[in-house]
Protein backbone atom coordinates (compact mmCIF):
# COMPACT_ATOMS: atom_id res chain seq x y z
CA UNK A 1 0.00 0.00 0.00
CA UNK A 2 0.97 3.46 -1.13
CA UNK A 3 -0.82 5.72 0.77
CA UNK A 4 -3.52 5.11 3.46
CA UNK A 5 -6.19 7.48 3.76
CA UNK A 6 -7.71 7.49 7.25
CA UNK A 7 -11.21 9.20 8.22
CA UNK A 8 -9.61 12.77 6.85
CA UNK A 9 -11.55 15.39 7.36
CA UNK A 10 -11.71 19.26 6.75
CA UNK A 11 -15.04 21.25 7.72
CA UNK A 12 -15.51 24.77 5.74
CA UNK A 13 -19.48 24.92 6.63
CA UNK A 14 -21.97 22.46 7.17
CA UNK A 15 -21.84 20.94 4.12
CA UNK A 16 -18.74 22.22 2.06
CA UNK A 17 -15.18 20.65 2.72
CA UNK A 18 -14.46 16.89 3.23
CA UNK A 19 -16.01 14.69 5.34
CA UNK A 20 -14.58 12.02 7.09
CA UNK A 21 -12.90 10.28 3.72
CA UNK A 22 -10.75 6.89 4.03
CA UNK A 23 -9.14 5.16 1.01
CA UNK A 24 -6.15 3.03 0.25
CA UNK A 25 -3.89 3.61 -2.77
CA UNK A 26 -2.04 1.26 -4.48
CA UNK A 27 1.59 1.87 -6.12
CA UNK A 28 0.99 2.94 -9.92
CA UNK A 29 -2.45 3.25 -9.74
CA UNK A 30 -3.53 6.69 -11.83
CA UNK A 31 -6.55 7.86 -10.24
CA UNK A 32 -8.94 10.88 -11.25
CA UNK A 33 -10.69 12.73 -8.77
CA UNK A 34 -13.97 14.02 -9.85
CA UNK A 35 -17.06 15.72 -8.43
CA UNK A 36 -18.63 19.30 -8.62
CA UNK A 37 -17.14 22.62 -7.80
CA UNK A 38 -16.97 22.09 -4.14
CA UNK A 39 -17.35 18.85 -3.79
CA UNK A 40 -13.89 18.41 -1.76
CA UNK A 41 -11.66 17.34 -4.61
CA UNK A 42 -8.95 20.43 -4.13
CA UNK A 43 -9.38 19.85 -0.46
CA UNK A 44 -8.86 16.59 -0.44
CA UNK A 45 -5.54 17.05 -2.69
CA UNK A 46 -4.30 20.06 -0.78
CA UNK A 47 -4.42 17.88 2.38
CA UNK A 48 -2.45 15.05 0.90
CA UNK A 49 0.19 17.59 -0.57
CA UNK A 50 0.32 19.24 2.91
CA UNK A 51 -0.78 22.55 1.89
CA UNK A 52 -3.89 22.24 4.32
CA UNK A 53 -4.06 20.83 7.57
CA UNK A 54 -6.99 18.01 8.41
CA UNK A 55 -9.21 18.95 11.48
CA UNK A 56 -9.44 14.89 12.18
CA UNK A 57 -7.82 11.63 10.33
CA UNK A 58 -4.49 10.68 9.08
CA UNK A 59 -2.62 9.83 5.64
CA UNK A 60 0.09 7.39 5.79
CA UNK A 61 2.75 7.39 2.60
CA UNK A 62 4.65 4.21 2.54
CA UNK A 63 3.93 3.92 6.31
CA UNK A 64 4.86 7.62 7.36
CA UNK A 65 2.60 9.89 8.66
CA UNK A 66 2.14 12.98 6.39
CA UNK A 67 2.33 14.72 9.34
CA UNK A 68 6.25 14.08 9.77
CA UNK A 69 6.61 16.41 6.65
CA UNK A 70 10.19 15.91 6.14
CA UNK A 71 9.58 12.52 6.13
CA UNK A 72 7.22 12.31 3.19
CA UNK A 73 8.24 15.44 1.22
CA UNK A 74 10.23 13.31 -1.18
CA UNK A 75 7.58 11.09 -1.69
CA UNK A 76 5.21 12.99 -2.95
CA UNK A 77 5.10 15.81 -5.74
CA UNK A 78 2.24 18.30 -6.16
CA UNK A 79 1.67 20.13 -9.12
CA UNK A 80 -1.32 23.10 -8.07
CA UNK A 81 -3.88 24.52 -10.42
CA UNK A 82 -2.51 27.53 -10.56
CA UNK A 83 1.79 27.55 -11.23
CA UNK A 84 3.44 28.91 -8.14
CA UNK A 85 6.50 30.35 -9.47
CA UNK A 86 8.69 32.91 -8.98
CA UNK A 87 7.56 35.54 -11.76
CA UNK A 88 9.76 37.94 -11.17
CA UNK A 89 12.96 34.86 -11.97
CA UNK A 90 13.77 32.45 -14.66
CA UNK A 91 12.95 29.25 -15.51
CA UNK A 92 16.47 28.04 -14.87
CA UNK A 93 16.22 29.79 -11.33
CA UNK A 94 13.21 28.82 -10.15
CA UNK A 95 14.45 25.12 -11.40
CA UNK A 96 18.02 25.72 -9.50
CA UNK A 97 16.03 27.48 -6.26
CA UNK A 98 14.02 24.05 -5.58
CA UNK A 99 17.02 21.61 -6.86
CA UNK A 100 19.16 23.71 -3.85
CA UNK A 101 16.38 22.82 -1.35
CA UNK A 102 16.01 19.28 -2.80
CA UNK A 103 19.46 19.05 -3.04
CA UNK A 104 19.87 17.55 -6.44
CA UNK A 105 22.55 17.62 -8.40
CA UNK A 106 22.42 20.70 -11.36
CA UNK A 107 22.43 17.76 -13.98
CA UNK A 108 18.94 17.25 -12.50
CA UNK A 109 17.72 20.76 -13.69
CA UNK A 110 19.34 20.21 -17.68
CA UNK A 111 17.22 17.01 -17.46
CA UNK A 112 13.75 18.69 -16.31
CA UNK A 113 14.96 21.38 -19.05
CA UNK A 114 15.01 18.87 -21.97
CA UNK A 115 12.52 16.41 -20.71
CA UNK A 116 9.86 19.33 -20.79
CA UNK A 117 11.20 21.36 -23.80
CA UNK A 118 11.92 24.00 -21.77
CA UNK A 119 15.62 24.82 -23.04
CA UNK A 120 14.35 27.64 -24.92
CA UNK A 121 12.97 29.70 -22.25
CA UNK A 122 15.21 28.83 -19.69
CA UNK A 123 16.57 32.41 -19.16
CA UNK A 124 12.59 33.75 -19.79
CA UNK A 125 11.34 35.36 -16.48
CA UNK A 126 8.17 33.43 -15.60
CA UNK A 127 5.60 36.25 -15.62
CA UNK A 128 6.38 36.47 -19.76
CA UNK A 129 5.53 32.93 -20.13
CA UNK A 130 2.33 31.40 -20.89
CA UNK A 131 -0.06 29.53 -18.93
CA UNK A 132 0.81 26.32 -20.17
CA UNK A 133 4.88 26.84 -20.44
CA UNK A 134 3.93 27.98 -16.88
CA UNK A 135 2.43 24.89 -16.20
CA UNK A 136 5.44 22.39 -17.60
CA UNK A 137 7.71 24.87 -15.57
CA UNK A 138 5.52 23.47 -12.67
CA UNK A 139 5.37 20.31 -13.19
CA UNK A 140 9.16 20.14 -13.91
CA UNK A 141 9.82 21.20 -10.53
CA UNK A 142 7.52 18.71 -9.23
CA UNK A 143 9.90 16.32 -10.23
CA UNK A 144 12.94 17.38 -9.42
CA UNK A 145 12.83 14.75 -6.37
CA UNK A 146 11.81 12.20 -8.61
CA UNK A 147 8.93 11.30 -6.19
CA UNK A 148 6.59 8.13 -6.45
CA UNK A 149 3.38 9.74 -5.88
CA UNK A 150 2.11 12.69 -8.05
CA UNK A 151 -0.66 15.15 -7.05
CA UNK A 152 -2.11 17.22 -10.14
CA UNK A 153 -4.89 19.40 -9.36
CA UNK A 154 -6.80 20.11 -12.61
CA UNK A 155 -3.55 19.66 -14.75
CA UNK A 156 -5.75 20.88 -18.08
CA UNK A 157 -7.39 24.06 -16.65
CA UNK A 158 -7.58 26.30 -18.80
CA UNK A 159 -5.06 25.11 -21.23
CA UNK A 160 -5.81 24.90 -25.00
CA UNK A 161 -5.83 21.60 -27.02
CA UNK A 162 -2.01 21.22 -27.93
CA UNK A 163 -0.85 21.60 -24.13
CA UNK A 164 -3.94 20.21 -22.89
CA UNK A 165 -2.50 16.82 -24.84
CA UNK A 166 0.84 17.72 -23.69
CA UNK A 167 0.08 17.15 -20.60
CA UNK A 168 -1.94 13.81 -21.27
CA UNK A 169 1.06 12.76 -22.69
CA UNK A 170 2.71 13.18 -19.47
CA UNK A 171 0.36 11.79 -17.54
CA UNK A 172 1.04 8.72 -19.53
CA UNK A 173 4.49 8.74 -19.95
CA UNK A 174 4.99 9.23 -15.88
CA UNK A 175 2.31 6.36 -15.41
CA UNK A 176 4.36 4.02 -17.58
CA UNK A 177 7.46 4.72 -15.56
CA UNK A 178 5.74 3.45 -12.31
CA UNK A 179 5.32 6.16 -10.85
CA UNK A 180 1.69 6.53 -8.58
CA UNK A 181 -0.90 9.72 -10.04
CA UNK A 182 -3.58 11.18 -8.66
CA UNK A 183 -5.39 14.55 -10.01
CA UNK A 184 -8.84 16.05 -10.27
CA UNK A 185 -10.71 16.49 -13.39
CA UNK A 186 -14.03 18.06 -14.67
CA UNK A 187 -13.30 16.51 -18.20
CA UNK A 188 -14.70 12.70 -18.77
CA UNK A 189 -12.04 12.16 -22.06
CA UNK A 190 -9.25 12.54 -19.22
CA UNK A 191 -10.99 9.65 -17.00
CA UNK A 192 -11.78 7.51 -20.16
CA UNK A 193 -8.93 7.68 -21.60
CA UNK A 194 -6.01 8.26 -18.17
CA UNK A 195 -7.47 6.95 -15.24
CA UNK A 196 -7.44 3.09 -13.85
CA UNK A 197 -9.31 4.37 -10.91
CA UNK A 198 -12.24 6.67 -10.55
CA UNK A 199 -13.16 8.41 -6.55
CA UNK A 200 -16.10 10.53 -6.92
CA UNK A 201 -16.91 13.43 -4.33
CA UNK A 202 -20.21 14.96 -3.78
CA UNK A 203 -20.59 17.73 -1.05
CA UNK A 204 -17.19 16.59 0.64
CA UNK A 205 -18.75 12.74 1.06
CA UNK A 206 -17.12 10.00 -1.14
CA UNK A 207 -19.95 8.90 -3.59
CA UNK A 208 -17.82 6.33 -6.01
CA UNK A 209 -14.98 4.64 -5.86
CA UNK A 210 -13.70 2.23 -8.81
CA UNK A 211 -12.94 1.59 -11.84
CA UNK A 212 -13.68 4.27 -14.97
CA UNK A 213 -16.20 1.23 -16.71
CA UNK A 214 -17.89 0.36 -13.87
CA UNK A 215 -18.02 4.56 -13.46
CA UNK A 216 -19.57 4.99 -16.71
CA UNK A 217 -22.49 2.33 -16.43
CA UNK A 218 -22.96 3.23 -12.48
CA UNK A 219 -26.46 4.76 -11.38
CA UNK A 220 -23.82 7.86 -9.54
CA UNK A 221 -23.12 8.42 -12.93
CA UNK A 222 -26.41 8.30 -14.12
CA UNK A 223 -27.84 10.42 -11.32
CA UNK A 224 -25.12 12.83 -10.76
CA UNK A 225 -24.33 14.36 -14.46
CA UNK A 226 -21.16 14.14 -13.43
CA UNK A 227 -18.62 14.75 -15.42
CA UNK A 228 -20.16 17.32 -17.73
CA UNK B 1 -19.80 54.95 -19.02
CA UNK B 2 -20.18 56.62 -16.10
CA UNK B 3 -21.96 54.19 -14.85
CA UNK B 4 -19.06 52.02 -15.62
CA UNK B 5 -16.81 54.17 -13.40
CA UNK B 6 -18.87 54.61 -10.55
CA UNK B 7 -19.66 50.32 -10.34
CA UNK B 8 -15.72 50.27 -10.60
CA UNK B 9 -15.12 52.77 -8.16
CA UNK B 10 -17.60 51.23 -5.62
CA UNK B 11 -15.61 48.09 -6.91
CA UNK B 12 -12.52 49.65 -5.85
CA UNK B 13 -13.55 50.71 -2.65
CA UNK B 14 -15.49 47.32 -1.52
CA UNK B 15 -11.56 46.14 -1.99
CA UNK B 16 -9.95 48.65 0.08
CA UNK B 17 -12.62 47.60 2.64
CA UNK B 18 -11.93 44.35 2.50
CA UNK B 19 -8.14 44.50 2.28
CA UNK B 20 -8.85 46.73 5.46
CA UNK B 21 -7.08 49.64 3.30
CA UNK B 22 -9.63 51.62 4.62
CA UNK B 23 -8.79 51.20 8.22
CA UNK B 24 -5.66 53.32 7.57
CA UNK B 25 -8.15 56.05 6.49
CA UNK B 26 -9.84 56.34 9.95
CA UNK B 27 -6.62 55.11 11.34
CA UNK B 28 -3.78 57.86 10.79
CA UNK B 29 -6.02 60.98 11.54
CA UNK B 30 -7.08 59.01 14.71
CA UNK B 31 -3.65 58.41 15.94
CA UNK B 32 -2.07 61.35 14.58
CA UNK B 33 -4.84 63.43 16.93
CA UNK B 34 -4.38 61.32 19.50
CA UNK B 35 -0.32 61.42 19.62
CA UNK B 36 -0.59 65.29 19.54
CA UNK B 37 -3.10 65.44 22.54
CA UNK B 38 0.01 63.86 24.63
CA UNK B 39 2.73 66.36 23.29
CA UNK B 40 2.99 68.69 25.78
CA UNK B 41 1.54 72.19 24.27
CA UNK B 42 -0.73 73.78 26.60
CA UNK B 43 0.62 77.56 27.21
CA UNK B 44 0.77 76.56 31.01
CA UNK B 45 3.09 73.46 30.08
CA UNK B 46 5.08 75.68 27.82
CA UNK B 47 5.84 78.67 30.10
CA UNK B 48 6.59 77.02 32.87
CA UNK B 49 10.09 76.21 32.95
CA UNK B 50 11.64 73.40 35.02
CA UNK B 51 14.86 74.96 36.35
CA UNK B 52 17.47 72.95 38.40
CA UNK B 53 19.82 74.90 40.94
CA UNK B 54 22.33 73.26 43.15
CA UNK B 55 21.81 73.29 46.70
CA UNK B 56 25.61 73.59 47.43
CA UNK B 57 26.20 76.01 44.88
CA UNK B 58 26.31 80.40 45.56
CA UNK B 59 24.93 82.07 43.06
CA UNK B 60 24.41 86.04 42.46
CA UNK B 61 21.48 86.94 45.03
CA UNK B 62 19.91 89.04 41.97
CA UNK B 63 19.44 86.16 39.83
CA UNK B 64 18.42 83.98 42.81
CA UNK B 65 15.95 86.32 43.99
CA UNK B 66 14.82 87.22 40.23
CA UNK B 67 14.32 83.35 39.36
CA UNK B 68 12.47 82.60 42.67
CA UNK B 69 9.95 85.31 42.57
CA UNK B 70 9.18 84.79 38.87
CA UNK B 71 7.27 81.42 39.89
CA UNK B 72 5.09 81.88 36.82
CA UNK B 73 7.56 81.25 34.36
CA UNK B 74 10.09 79.07 37.05
CA UNK B 75 9.40 75.94 38.44
CA UNK B 76 12.78 75.28 40.62
CA UNK B 77 13.99 72.19 41.92
CA UNK B 78 16.67 71.76 44.18
CA UNK B 79 19.73 69.30 43.12
CA UNK B 80 22.55 67.82 45.44
CA UNK B 81 25.07 68.28 42.63
CA UNK B 82 25.85 69.00 38.93
CA UNK B 83 25.78 65.21 38.22
CA UNK B 84 22.31 64.75 39.61
CA UNK B 85 21.32 67.77 37.78
CA UNK B 86 22.20 66.36 34.43
CA UNK B 87 20.99 63.09 35.29
CA UNK B 88 17.49 64.82 35.71
CA UNK B 89 18.08 66.48 32.78
CA UNK B 90 18.63 63.47 31.25
CA UNK B 91 15.52 62.23 32.60
CA UNK B 92 13.76 65.57 31.64
CA UNK B 93 13.05 65.83 35.27
CA UNK B 94 14.42 69.50 34.40
CA UNK B 95 14.33 71.75 31.19
CA UNK B 96 17.74 73.66 31.98
CA UNK B 97 20.41 73.86 35.37
CA UNK B 98 22.01 76.62 36.23
CA UNK B 99 25.72 76.86 37.28
CA UNK B 100 27.34 79.93 38.86
CA UNK B 101 30.50 80.71 36.01
CA UNK B 102 33.90 80.72 36.64
CA UNK B 103 34.72 82.75 34.06
CA UNK B 104 32.61 85.70 34.76
CA UNK B 105 31.56 86.89 38.22
CA UNK B 106 28.12 87.43 38.62
CA UNK B 107 26.80 85.28 36.11
CA UNK B 108 25.82 81.37 35.36
CA UNK B 109 25.75 78.61 32.69
CA UNK B 110 22.68 77.33 31.28
CA UNK B 111 23.26 73.33 31.52
CA UNK B 112 20.75 71.86 28.73
CA UNK B 113 19.96 68.58 26.96
CA UNK B 114 20.04 70.49 23.42
CA UNK B 115 21.15 73.64 22.04
CA UNK B 116 18.65 73.81 18.97
CA UNK B 117 15.63 73.08 21.06
CA UNK B 118 12.47 75.33 22.25
CA UNK B 119 12.96 74.72 25.77
CA UNK B 120 16.38 76.17 25.70
CA UNK B 121 15.33 79.29 23.71
CA UNK B 122 11.94 79.59 25.97
CA UNK B 123 14.63 79.83 28.89
CA UNK B 124 17.02 82.72 27.14
CA UNK B 125 14.45 84.83 26.21
CA UNK B 126 13.13 84.52 30.00
CA UNK B 127 16.27 85.19 31.55
CA UNK B 128 16.88 88.18 29.06
CA UNK B 129 13.80 89.43 29.75
CA UNK B 130 13.66 89.20 33.92
CA UNK B 131 17.49 90.98 33.70
CA UNK B 132 15.96 93.57 31.70
CA UNK B 133 13.50 94.23 34.30
CA UNK B 134 15.81 94.48 36.99
CA UNK B 135 18.97 95.96 35.97
CA UNK B 136 18.80 97.21 32.51
CA UNK B 137 21.34 96.55 30.44
CA UNK B 138 24.22 94.74 32.51
CA UNK B 139 26.47 91.80 32.11
CA UNK B 140 24.30 88.43 30.51
CA UNK B 141 23.07 86.63 33.48
CA UNK B 142 23.65 83.56 31.04
CA UNK B 143 27.07 83.76 29.77
CA UNK B 144 27.49 80.22 28.62
CA UNK B 145 25.31 77.50 27.05
CA UNK B 146 26.45 73.97 27.54
CA UNK B 147 24.48 70.82 26.29
CA UNK B 148 24.64 67.49 27.29
CA UNK B 149 24.61 66.09 23.68
CA UNK B 150 27.16 66.73 21.42
CA UNK B 151 27.00 67.60 17.86
CA UNK B 152 24.64 70.24 15.71
CA UNK B 153 21.36 69.39 14.52
CA UNK B 154 21.79 66.87 11.76
CA UNK B 155 23.41 64.34 14.91
CA UNK B 156 20.92 65.33 16.57
CA UNK B 157 18.09 63.84 14.82
CA UNK B 158 20.43 61.17 13.77
CA UNK B 159 18.64 58.48 16.47
CA UNK B 160 15.37 59.55 14.75
CA UNK B 161 16.07 58.90 11.66
CA UNK B 162 17.78 55.28 12.13
CA UNK B 163 14.56 54.48 14.05
CA UNK B 164 12.23 55.85 11.18
CA UNK B 165 15.11 53.26 8.45
CA UNK B 166 14.58 49.92 11.37
CA UNK B 167 10.84 50.50 11.16
CA UNK B 168 10.50 50.67 7.76
CA UNK B 169 12.06 47.49 6.96
CA UNK B 170 10.39 45.91 10.09
CA UNK B 171 6.88 47.08 9.69
CA UNK B 172 6.28 48.11 6.17
CA UNK B 173 8.86 45.70 4.02
CA UNK B 174 8.71 42.53 5.62
CA UNK B 175 5.04 42.28 6.57
CA UNK B 176 4.70 42.74 2.56
CA UNK B 177 7.23 40.29 1.75
CA UNK B 178 5.60 37.07 3.90
CA UNK B 179 2.56 37.82 3.01
CA UNK B 180 3.12 37.92 -1.08
CA UNK B 181 4.99 34.24 -0.47
CA UNK B 182 1.89 33.70 1.15
CA UNK B 183 -0.63 34.95 -0.90
CA UNK B 184 1.09 33.17 -4.28
CA UNK B 185 1.31 30.00 -2.71
CA UNK B 186 5.44 30.30 -2.74
CA UNK B 187 5.96 29.70 0.77
CA UNK B 188 3.56 26.62 0.04
CA UNK B 189 5.39 25.80 -2.40
CA UNK B 190 8.77 26.07 -0.86
CA UNK B 191 7.01 23.79 2.33
CA UNK B 192 7.36 20.89 -0.23
CA UNK B 193 10.76 20.96 -0.38
CA UNK B 194 12.98 19.11 2.79
CA UNK B 195 13.64 23.17 3.71
CA UNK B 196 12.72 23.48 7.90
CA UNK B 197 10.66 25.99 8.65
CA UNK B 198 13.06 27.67 11.24
CA UNK B 199 15.35 27.51 8.10
CA UNK B 200 12.82 29.67 6.43
CA UNK B 201 11.75 31.92 9.03
CA UNK B 202 15.86 32.39 9.80
CA UNK B 203 16.39 33.65 6.11
CA UNK B 204 13.62 36.11 6.43
CA UNK B 205 14.96 37.26 9.51
CA UNK B 206 18.46 37.95 7.64
CA UNK B 207 16.77 39.29 5.29
CA UNK B 208 15.79 42.33 7.10
CA UNK B 209 18.91 42.40 9.58
CA UNK B 210 20.99 42.76 5.70
CA UNK B 211 18.39 45.59 4.77
CA UNK B 212 18.42 47.24 8.15
CA UNK B 213 22.16 47.15 8.43
CA UNK B 214 23.05 48.33 4.54
CA UNK B 215 20.40 51.71 5.42
CA UNK B 216 22.15 52.34 8.56
CA UNK B 217 25.58 51.78 7.14
CA UNK B 218 24.60 54.42 4.27
CA UNK B 219 23.25 56.69 6.46
CA UNK B 220 26.40 56.80 8.12
CA UNK B 221 28.64 56.79 5.30
CA UNK B 222 26.31 59.36 3.57
CA UNK B 223 26.59 62.07 6.35
CA UNK B 224 30.02 61.02 7.69
CA UNK B 225 28.46 60.41 11.16
CA UNK B 226 30.83 59.12 13.93
CA UNK B 227 28.85 56.27 15.77
CA UNK B 228 30.52 56.55 19.06
CA UNK B 229 30.79 53.52 20.72
CA UNK B 230 30.98 51.75 18.13
CA UNK B 231 30.92 48.09 19.69
CA UNK B 232 27.41 49.01 21.97
CA UNK B 233 26.21 51.06 19.25
CA UNK B 234 26.78 47.21 16.30
CA UNK B 235 25.03 45.76 19.52
CA UNK B 236 21.92 47.35 19.54
CA UNK B 237 21.56 47.91 15.56
CA UNK B 238 22.07 43.94 15.43
CA UNK B 239 19.59 43.25 18.02
CA UNK B 240 17.08 46.39 16.52
CA UNK B 241 16.96 44.71 13.25
CA UNK B 242 16.70 41.64 14.59
CA UNK B 243 13.82 42.73 17.14
CA UNK B 244 12.17 44.38 14.20
CA UNK B 245 12.53 41.84 11.05
CA UNK B 246 10.86 38.71 13.40
CA UNK B 247 8.33 41.45 14.62
CA UNK B 248 7.63 42.18 10.86
CA UNK B 249 7.28 38.36 9.70
CA UNK B 250 5.42 37.95 12.43
CA UNK B 251 2.80 40.42 11.12
CA UNK B 252 3.13 38.67 8.03
CA UNK B 253 1.98 36.10 9.15
CA UNK B 254 -1.48 37.67 10.41
CA UNK B 255 -2.13 38.72 7.23
CA UNK B 256 -3.50 36.81 3.66
CA UNK B 257 -2.37 39.11 1.40
CA UNK B 258 -0.35 42.03 0.71
CA UNK B 259 -3.00 45.19 0.81
CA UNK B 260 -3.62 43.58 4.33
CA UNK B 261 0.37 43.48 5.59
CA UNK B 262 0.55 47.28 4.24
CA UNK B 263 -2.17 48.10 6.71
CA UNK B 264 -1.09 46.17 9.52
CA UNK B 265 2.35 47.48 9.15
CA UNK B 266 1.36 51.27 9.26
CA UNK B 267 -1.00 50.66 11.53
CA UNK B 268 2.29 49.29 13.80
CA UNK B 269 4.13 51.54 12.06
CA UNK B 270 3.36 54.97 13.41
CA UNK B 271 2.45 53.78 16.81
CA UNK B 272 6.11 52.64 17.25
CA UNK B 273 7.54 55.69 15.46
CA UNK B 274 5.93 58.61 16.70
CA UNK B 275 5.83 57.97 21.14
CA UNK B 276 9.04 57.24 20.60
CA UNK B 277 10.85 60.05 18.30
CA UNK B 278 8.35 62.51 19.83
CA UNK B 279 9.13 61.78 23.55
CA UNK B 280 11.78 64.09 23.15
CA UNK B 281 8.82 67.05 23.41
CA UNK B 282 6.66 65.39 26.04
CA UNK B 283 6.95 63.92 29.65
CA UNK B 284 3.57 62.27 28.97
CA UNK B 285 4.84 60.46 25.69
CA UNK B 286 7.99 59.23 28.03
CA UNK B 287 5.90 57.61 30.66
CA UNK B 288 4.26 55.61 27.67
CA UNK B 289 6.95 55.23 25.23
CA UNK B 290 9.33 52.54 27.42
CA UNK B 291 6.28 50.26 27.04
CA UNK B 292 7.35 50.02 23.08
CA UNK B 293 10.15 48.20 21.68
CA UNK B 294 10.94 50.93 19.70
CA UNK B 295 11.68 53.60 22.36
CA UNK B 296 14.05 50.65 23.85
CA UNK B 297 16.00 50.79 20.70
CA UNK B 298 16.06 54.74 20.29
CA UNK B 299 16.65 55.81 23.58
CA UNK B 300 19.96 53.64 23.79
CA UNK B 301 20.91 54.96 20.00
CA UNK B 302 20.38 58.13 20.82
CA UNK B 303 22.73 57.17 24.16
CA UNK B 304 25.09 55.63 22.43
CA UNK B 305 25.27 58.57 19.78
CA UNK B 306 24.50 61.53 21.90
CA UNK B 307 25.59 61.10 25.13
CA UNK B 308 28.47 58.06 24.97
CA UNK B 309 26.86 55.73 26.71
CA UNK B 310 27.45 51.95 26.20
CA UNK B 311 26.06 48.88 25.63
CA UNK B 312 27.01 47.85 29.87
CA UNK B 313 24.28 50.66 30.96
CA UNK B 314 21.85 49.59 28.66
CA UNK B 315 22.01 45.61 28.83
CA UNK B 316 18.21 45.74 29.76
CA UNK B 317 17.06 47.55 26.88
CA UNK B 318 19.15 45.28 24.58
CA UNK B 319 17.95 41.96 26.11
CA UNK B 320 14.50 43.20 26.04
CA UNK B 321 14.90 44.07 21.82
CA UNK B 322 16.23 40.15 21.86
CA UNK B 323 13.20 38.81 23.57
CA UNK B 324 10.55 40.70 21.66
CA UNK B 325 12.19 39.57 18.37
CA UNK B 326 12.59 36.02 19.81
CA UNK B 327 9.14 35.51 21.39
CA UNK B 328 7.50 37.20 18.11
CA UNK B 329 9.95 34.61 15.84
CA UNK B 330 8.46 31.82 18.22
CA UNK B 331 4.95 33.03 17.42
CA UNK B 332 5.51 33.43 13.66
CA UNK B 333 7.37 29.17 13.69
CA UNK B 334 3.56 28.20 15.38
CA UNK B 335 1.50 30.12 12.82
CA UNK B 336 3.49 28.84 10.27
CA UNK B 337 3.44 25.21 11.36
CA UNK B 338 -0.40 25.83 11.34
CA UNK B 339 -0.35 27.22 7.58
CA UNK B 340 -2.05 30.48 9.34
CA UNK B 341 -3.99 32.29 6.57
CA UNK B 342 -1.97 30.18 3.93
Amino acid sequence: MQMEIHNLTKVYTENRGLFPVSLEVEKGELIAVIGHNGAGKSTLLKMLASWLLPDSGHVLVDGINLENRLGVVRKIGFVPETPNLFDFFSVEYNLTLFARLFQVSPGRIEEILKEFNLLPFRDNKIQVLSKGLRQRVSIGRSLLADPPLLLFDEPTSGLDFEMTKEIYRLLRDFHASGKTIIFTSHRPEEIKTLATRVIMLHQGHLMFDGSPQDYFQSDVYNTTSLPC
Amino acid sequence: MLRNIITLTLNDLAIAFKNKTIFLIVFIPFFVFFSLKLVDRTAAEFKKINIGLIQTETYAPVILQTIISADKIFTVSRVSGEEEGKRWLKDKKLDGLLVRSEKEKGSVVLVVLKKESLQTLSIVESFSALQKAAEGNGINWISDIKTLQEGGIQKQTLPTWILMLVLLVGFIIMPAQVAEEKEKKLLLALLQTPMREIEWLSAKVLSGMVLILAAVLSLHLLGAFNPGNILSYAAFIVAGSFCFSSYGIFLGFLCRNQASARTLGVMFYLPHLLPSALSDFSQKLTAVAPFLPSYQFYEPVKAILLDEGNLSNLSLEWIYLLAVGVVTFFLSYLLMKKRWLM
